[in-house]
């Protein structure tokens, strides 16, 4: 097993984020989460013969990226997502028809 | 001609963007988003950084991109939300329709053995394995509680035709009870026509009834797949078909064609077989890890990697054929392609969420038990009845479908609330496999990142948004398998 | 080019005439009303009494006229028994409002619009024309019952509100079996009463038109030269579908909207999937085109592969598409299945390389308005030539 660790700033991470992004990745490498005060570990487990680790491992870091661009997106239009799918279901404003 | 304003004059005055919902993922240089309906575009790295900068300016091809697909709305713009409304509201229509395809097992008989087959082998003198007629009543019962305006009963087995006696009773008792019913009534029977005489093709003449059968490719492959005592499964197969296109009409047989590793070289050959039989329409399936192919080790035999380049080498030479004026169509790629080009809703059941188990297509086995899916069945066949939600004779509808051994997977499948899932932009293309995963993985969500069926489907996602945005000819004829 | 106007050169009217909306008769008729009847007088025959006005050719060889008539001038001898004209109280202005023999004629309801296209053919008018409103009424009583096809344009129809809906429900209860087709920009609609006012009419034979230039509204607004256009319009299109009013949608091809084509086309194909057909038109250099031809001109092959795409993806997307006012040798072969021959008769004219060209027949021509800006590569198609496919497309 390969070990290493990924350090974090948790004012600019979240914890969500750094989760999904283990787990997206959780078929090629495992993953310990923890939090204390302002930083969050991630320790990466890495098979002995993963294929290049540097580049897995940089992979890690940018999908924690994505995932806390996704999750900005997901707040952001949460309200909007709400907003459609209640308009879709509604009887009013939408008459029954095949449109 | 001063009176006419610039196109600045018609811009959205402060670059008050908001952001509509949309997923996105990184594939190579470019970056894919689709919308909250599934409509996709494809940005460029800079492009994507803007976007998540909130640095777009008042007016760019860019902006003017991402306002058509409903990915971002100037602040006070309600039409983007009325009218993503309005698509959803259609790609969701189909669930109120509930279950339309309803599979009766006739018997479970049959002459093959074929070494993937989740049906159990019972040798052909067992009357014990075919469906009475009582049951039947029962089962049909169960068909017209179903809202749905359109009906598909499909037979199958074993080999349906060994009890045919039972399927001329459900076509005539259903369309006898279709007079006051008044849905859209079809059937299917999924036969290896062997058995087909004239008495089997006078009836499905009469009654509008379609063929369904298997054909794996050439002789030597099918055979191999299909061992059979007597006269090889081949030759049965095709002069059937041959007989069904010339008797009943070219639209009334289709073939599906099984995987095994025997298959995986072999694609352009089996795609050839097809066009030579005449038929314009193949699903190029994976083998499912169920019944016999678990049992005899040939669910091993390949995985999804191995899979993969048979599929896209397979898609790839019937995009050409189609460009060559042969007609075919990837059966797969059709229903992919409806979600991903079209508001549209294919209606198959194992690419959908909610799972298409039995609020889209149910099972009523040969002995009445009545089961969330084809698979669930074959399951049982090994001894896992978790997919059974009751049996006819014993349980009510309501017992049935209300039943937790159907809820449950239902429930803890949604993809709108899978991890990965949740954050993955081909979610309204996927579906949920409840069935799959309890099967490969233990339980009904299983883990993404191990799926086979998660990486089969964003592999042959990807494969075909890549051909439709490099083609302008390939994106016309995904158009057409799309609307069909 | 057919005149639709024009100015008598005698008359011998001794008082105001009572109306303005003349149905002719002449020799052929058969008809012996007399009501709002004018009768064209024919070479020397002498006028059947008790018509209350006359018209002369100007061919005609009298030359003291019978009493209460009007001499045509030369470009309106082509009138003939079925017309119908307005006439101005003195007698001296004549407008033809509809052709008997013609298929295509369109009933002008007024010039004011509250858009400004870039492209207008009808360069709007502010002043109050409510008077081609009363004439289109006059003109719905006096039409055959077999009567075909029944348009009606503008400006914006739509401004005049519920009297538009008056004036199509009189249309639909004296003639139910025409086809009526109403040129609109559709914002009107966006309000669900008037939708469903519109909807009350209950024509199934009924379409508005209604324009389309861009996916968004940034492309749409500019074209139209109104902010607020798109949205409106695509809202207004959306109420129609939903109470199953037919539509169609226009998207007239020039430089600011023909790159943007094949996004139109997806937006419609998503969108706006029930639509009833769209027809892509070739711009006509009328009006306000002319004034703004920098901008809007473009040689239609520039645009040929935008055209087949858009074609290609409305069509097998089962949205019924057509294509209009483009001569065939400038449009891909693909295309010619979706051509419509359309320019209408009164406007329909020839290039000189249209002489030999083996499709002229299938051809709509050119607009008369096309000699102040064409394209230089008009050629004949010669009989057997090779396909000038400009973009190969695979197995329909």
């Amino acid at each position: 097993m390969i070990e290493r660790s990924v350090h974090f700033d948790a004012s600019g991470h979240s914890l969500d984020a750094v989760q999904r992004a283990a787990y997206r990745l959780s078929d090629r490498l495992s993953c310990e989460i923890s939090k204390r005060d302002d930083t969050i570990e991630a320790t990466l487990f890495l098979a002995e013969d993963a294929e290049d680790p540097e580049a897995l491992i940089a992979e890690f870091r940018n999908e924690v990226l994505d995932q806390a661009l996704r999750e900005r997106i997901r707040t952001e239009t949460s309200d909007i997502r709400n907003l459609v799918l209640a308009l879709a279901f509604s009887k009013t404003g939408l008459t029954d028809t095949d449109v | 001609m001063s009176r006419f304003r610039e196109p600045t004059a018609f811009q959205a005055p402060n670059a008050d963007w908001q952001l509509l919902p949309f997923r996105f993922e990184r594939i190579d240089e470019r970056i894919l988003l689709t919308n909250l309906v599934g409509e996709h575009l494809f940005l460029s790295g800079d492009e994507f950084q803007l976007l998540a900068d909130g640095a777009l300016p008042a007016d760019s091809p860019l902006v003017r991109k991402l306002r058509a697909k409903h990915v971002i709305r100037e602040g006070s713009d309600d039409l983007p939300v009325e009218l993503l409304a309005l698509k959803a509201r259609t790609r969701y229509r189909r669930l109120a329709e509930f279950t339309s395809l309803h599979i009766f097992v006739a018997s479970l008989r049959c002459e093959h053995s074929c070494p993937y087959c989740q049906v159990s082998r019972q040798s052909s003198d067992r009357e014990a394995y075919d469906m009475s007629a009582e049951t039947a009543a029962l089962a049909l019962d169960s068909v017209f509680r179903s809202p749905s305006s359109n009906i598909k009963i499909e037979f199958q087995g074993g080999e349906p035709l060994l009890n045919f006696e039972l399927i001329e009773e459900v076509v005539e008792r259903a369309e006898a009870r279709n007079e006051s019913e008044q849905r859209n009534l079809g059937f299917v029977i999924a036969t290896n026509l062997a058995l087909l005489d004239k008495r089997v093709i006078d009836f499905c003449r009469a009654h509008g009834v379609y063929i369904s059968t298997s054909l794996d490719g050439p002789a030597d492959l099918h055979n191999k797949n299909r061992p059979r005592p007597g006269r090889n499964s081949w030759e049965l197969a095709t002069e059937g078909i041959q007989r069904v296109r010339e008797e009943l009409g070219v639209d009334r047989v289709s073939a599906l064609m099984t995987t095994t590793r025997s298959s995986l070289d072999r694609v352009r050959e089996i795609v050839d077989c097809y066009v030579e039989q005449g038929l314009t329409s193949l699903f190029l399936r994976p083998l499912s890890p169920y019944g016999f192919a678990i049992k005899t080790k040939s669910f091993d035999a390949y995985d999804v990697d191995r899979w993969l380049p048979f599929y896209e080498e397979g898609l790839d030479y019937i995009i050409e054929l189609n460009s060559q004026g042969t007609p075919m169509v990837e059966q797969y790629a059709a229903i992919a392609l409806k979600k991903m080009l079209t508001n549209d809703d294919p209606g198959y059941v194992d690419l959908t969420s909610p799972a298409g188990i039995g609020i889209g297509a149910i099972v009523y086995n040969y002995d009445g038990d009545v089961y969330a899916s084809d698979e669930g069945r074959m399951l049982a066949e090994m001894g896992d009845t978790t997919f059974r939600l009751g049996n006819l004779h014993r349980d009510s509808y309501e017992e049935i479908m209300l039943s937790d051994a159907l809820l449950g997977p239902l429930e803890e499948s949604f993809t709108g609330s899978a991890p990965m899932c949740t954050d993955c932009a081909f979610e309204p293309y996927c579906g949920a496999d409840p069935t799959y995963h309890h099967a490969t993985a233990g339980d009904y969500l299983g883990r993404k990142p191990n799926s086979g069926f998660c990486r089969r489907n964003m592999a042959i996602f990807k494969l075909l948004l890549d051909r439709y945005e490099s083609d302008p000819s390939t994106r016309a004829l995904f158009t057409t398998w799309a609307t069909h | 080019m057919i005149a639709l106007r024009g100015k008598t050169t005698a008359s011998t009217l001794a008082a105001p005439l009572p109306h303005s909306v003349w149905k002719l008769a002449d020799s052929g008729t058969l008809d012996t009303q007399r009501r709002s009847r004018a009768f064209l007088l024919d070479g020397g025959c002498a006028a059947p009494p008790s018509f209350n006005l006359y018209l002369a050719r100007s061919t005609d060889p009298r030359d003291d006229l019978p009493a209460n008539t009007v001499r045509l001038p030369p470009e309106l001898d082509y009138l003939s028994g079925g017309d119908v004209l307005s006439v101005s109280e003195d007698g001296e202005r004549i407008r033809v409002l509809w052709r008997h023999r013609s298929r295509q004629n369109s009933i002008l309801l007024t010039e004011r619009c509250n858009h400004y296209c870039l492209m207008c053919s009808q360069p709007p008018k502010t002043a109050n024309d409510d008077r081609l409103l009363d004439e289109a009424f006059e003109l719905m009583r006096l039409l055959p019952r077999d009567t075909m096809e029944i348009g009606f344009t503008g400006g914006e129809p739509t401004l005049y509100g519920t009297e538009l809906v008056d004036l199509l429900r009189l249309c639909t209860n004296l003639h139910p079996e025409a086809e009526v087709h109403v040129l609109s920009n559709g914002r009107r609609f966006a309000d669900p009463e008037y939708a469903a006012a519109w909807a009350s009419i209950d024509n199934p034979n009924l379409m508005v038109g209604i324009p389309i230039y861009g996916a968004e509204p940034a492309r749409h607004d500019y074209v139209v030269q109104a902010e607020g256009a798109f949205n409106e319009t695509v809202r207004g299109i959306v109420n129609l579908a939903q109470l199953k009013q037919r539509v169609e949608l226009r998207v007239v091809l020039h430089r600011q909207t023909a790159p943007a084509l094949p996004e139109i086309a997806e937006f419609i194909a998503r969108n706006l999937p029930f639509v009833d057909q769209v027809a892509l038109m070739g711009l006509e250099m009328i009006g306000l085109a002319r004034a703004n031809i920098p901008a809007l001109w473009i040689d239609p092959t520039e645009y040929a592969d935008e055209l087949v795409e858009a074609v290609t993806l409305l069509d097998r997307s089962h949205v019924h598409t057509m294509v209009y006012n483009h001569q065939l040798c400038l449009i891909p072969r693909s295309v010619w299945p979706f051509a419509v021959r359309s320019i209408s008769d009164w406007k329909n004219e020839y290039h000189p390389e249209c002489l030999r060209c083996s499709v002229k027949d299938d051809c709509g021509g050119f607009f008369f308005s096309a000699k102040y800006k064409m394209s230089d590569k008009i050629s004949a198609i010669e009989d057997g030539q090779a396909e000038p496919a400009l973009l190969a497309l695979g197995a329909d």
